[in-house]
């Protein structure tokens, strides 16, 4: 905790690549739930513009981690630091309020309702008494969906019409609109067919041209391998290691791992 | 033209209006010397539905945000019963409209807090609600009906406000059940609460995640429907001009009928306001037609039986074609 404060506040003005304040910082993060430990003695961090695979099997944490971290749960000991400062994220709105967005699996969009009507849920922009302005969610919403690649025309298909691979577009598109700064995306992939996923794993990288970073959760080792850029490994709730893809290759990741964290470079 | 039609198809209240407007001129043709659109009918007609129709409106919307209220068919008596009891007591008409809605009111928000907060079926809740405030009522009033022209005279405004006719013929409750039918339509689909309804109904989880207070949307439904149920309870008093126990006896199941009709949805998320204004209209001209063509009273609970299961099943079949 001391080198946090060596990095200081954020002056406001954003600083240029190479800069090495996180994004995003969690610190001797502990959880319980009754008597069982879920996470104990976590250090997190995403630095800004990075993509990080947050992998391991059921059970290891993952979901803990990022819910403590988005405003569903509280952290039992530890502390996080957003752009360098300490935060008390302490529910889903203020973590939204920091720009900090989950994207659920089948949790993200009502799918019998438009897709405009879903991009705008919970922030829809009103004209007076609060009646929505429809014609620019329409127009907005289609724009961040062809913004991220995605061909859809009519804004008021319902979403159950979309694919897989759309929909978690359409929820992506939704939290890039929003000025996501971390984006959280839990298991994205699963459940989805080849062309999907690579879909979705192209999603992340417009995000990253957007200067936005991600969270990857997912337990499949080869997309994450493809998609990040850094692994953080969980193991019942323990970290196990936190290394470049750089540094290491996709048969030392999947030895570790399975061996429980025995074997490493 | 293809494309014009599918979308005016895939709103779901589009086919209850065909099936609507072919019933009116099946029921005029086959009804006994054509009195369907005869004036005294239709005036009849105008008179009846809305008592079913504002109550649906309500347990409709509630559906939509995915849940059931059981407890109308209770709410309405014993709203009734608080009317008549306050007008023997003399209060000033306008006090006693207002302690009325506010009791259909206070029932509304008690269901709403119980469903949220113990996440039971609504379904449940609500049914326990409806036989304990019935209890109640019949407990209270003895089962015995209770006249009021002794402490209302004729003519007063309250009386003409729910049951009068405009230019001594148009039934005023039509256009109540209109007024509600508009309001409600225009709050439901273009104001940004009725998105919340909707994904409410669809989706609650995610509801919550985009940071809605989905127990406080479904507690306002829950209260919308007690004011509703206790303006009707007014309404069919004055009409009647008496408190009688069985006021709203199966208007529970018959209101989520209507509202499946009109293609809501029973597991929420999915149906319309103006689906649900046909929808009633379309059970009430069902049982008005089927007596006028002479069928035997007691079978008419048979026709609107089938109504009800072929129209579920179209809904269903529509929304698989449509790929909705």
């Amino acid at each position: 905790m001391s080198d946090q404060k060596s990095t200081a506040r954020d002056s406001g003005t954003t600083l240029p690549k190479g800069n090495d304040t996180p994004l995003v910082k969690m610190v001797d993060i502990h959880k319980w739930f009754g008597k069982v430990c879920a996470l104990r003695n976590i250090d997190f961090h995403v630095n800004r513009g990075e993509i990080v695979g947050l992998v391991g099997d059921n059970g290891a944490g993952k979901s803990t981690l990022i819910k403590i971290l988005s405003g569903f749960h509280h952290a039992d000991r530890g502390e996080i630091f957003f752009e360098g400062k300490k935060e008390n994220i302490n529910t889903p709105k203020i973590a939204k309020r920091l720009g900090i967005e989950t994207v659920y699996q089948e949790q993200a969009l009502a799918p019998h309702v438009s897709i405009s009507r879903n991009v705008f849920m919970g922030r829809e922009p009103t004209k007076s008494f609060g009646f929505m302005n429809r014609k620019m969610m329409d127009k907005e919403s289609m724009g961040a969906i062809t913004k991220l690649g995605l061909r859809i025309k009519d804004p008021e298909a319902a979403v159950e019409a979309l694919s897989g691979g759309q929909r978690q577009g359409v929820a992506i598109a939704r939290v890039m609109y929003f000025k996501a700064k971390l984006v959280i995306l839990d298991e994205p992939t699963m459940a989805l067919s080849v062309k999907e996923s690579r879909q979705v794993m192209d999603f992340m990288q417009q995000l990253k041209a957007e200067g936005i970073s991600v969270i990857f959760i997912t337990h499949n080792i080869f997309h994450a391998f493809q998609a990040a850029e850094r692994f953080f490994i969980l193991s019942h709730g323990e970290a196990l290691t936190d290394v470049k893809k750089k540094d290491t290759t996709i048969d030392h990741l999947i030895e570790f791992i399975v061996s429980g964290g025995q074997e490493m470079e | 033209m293809q494309r014009f039609l599918n979308r005016i198809l895939s709103y779901r209240a589009s086919f209850t209006l065909i099936v609507f407007i072919l019933l009116l001129i099946f029921f005029e043709i086959f009804s006994a010397e054509h009195s369907f659109f005869k004036p005294a009918n239709l005036t009849a007609m105008a008179r009846l539905a809305p008592d079913l129709g504002i109550v649906s409106l309500g347990v409709g919307t509630l559906m939509i945000a995915g849940e059931f209220d059981l407890s109308v068919s209770s709410t309405i008596p014993l709203c009734s019963f608080v009317f008549t009891k306050l007008l023997g007591w003399g209060f000033p008409l306008i006090a006693i409209l207002f302690i009325t809605i506010f009791t259909g009111a206070l029932i509304g928000f008690s269901n709403g807090i119980m469903v949220v907060k113990t996440k039971l079926p609504s379904f449940i809740i609500t049914l326990g609600t409806m036989l304990f405030w019935r209890g109640l009522v019949y407990a209270a009033s003895r089962m015995m009906p209770i006249g009021i022209r002794s402490w209302l005279d004729f003519g007063t405004w309250l009386e003409k406000l729910f049951v009068g006719a405009i230019g001594g013929e148009l039934p005023i409750q039509i256009l109540w059940f209109i007024f509600f039918a508009i309001v409600l339509g225009a709050f439901v689909h273009f104001h940004r609460f009725g998105n919340w309804i909707f994904v409410t109904g669809d989706n609650e989880t995610a509801a919550r995640a985009m940071g809605i207070n989905t127990g406080m949307v479904k507690t306002v439904c829950y209260v919308m429907v007690g004011v509703l149920c206790s303006f009707m309870g007014m309404m069919q008093n004055l009409r009647i001009e008496s408190f009688a126990a069985n006021q709203g006896v199966g208007f529970e199941l018959k209101a989520i009928a209507s509202s499946v009709v009109g293609g809501t949805a029973l597991t929420g998320g999915i149906g319309s306001v103006l689906g649900i204004f046909l929808g009633t209209l379309t059970i009430q001209i069902i049982e008005n037609g089927l007596i006028l063509m002479g069928a035997p009273p007691f079978g008419i609970s048979a026709f609107i039986g089938a109504a009800i299961v072929i129209f579920a099943i179209l809904n269903v079949s529509i929304a698989r074609k449509s790929g909705r």
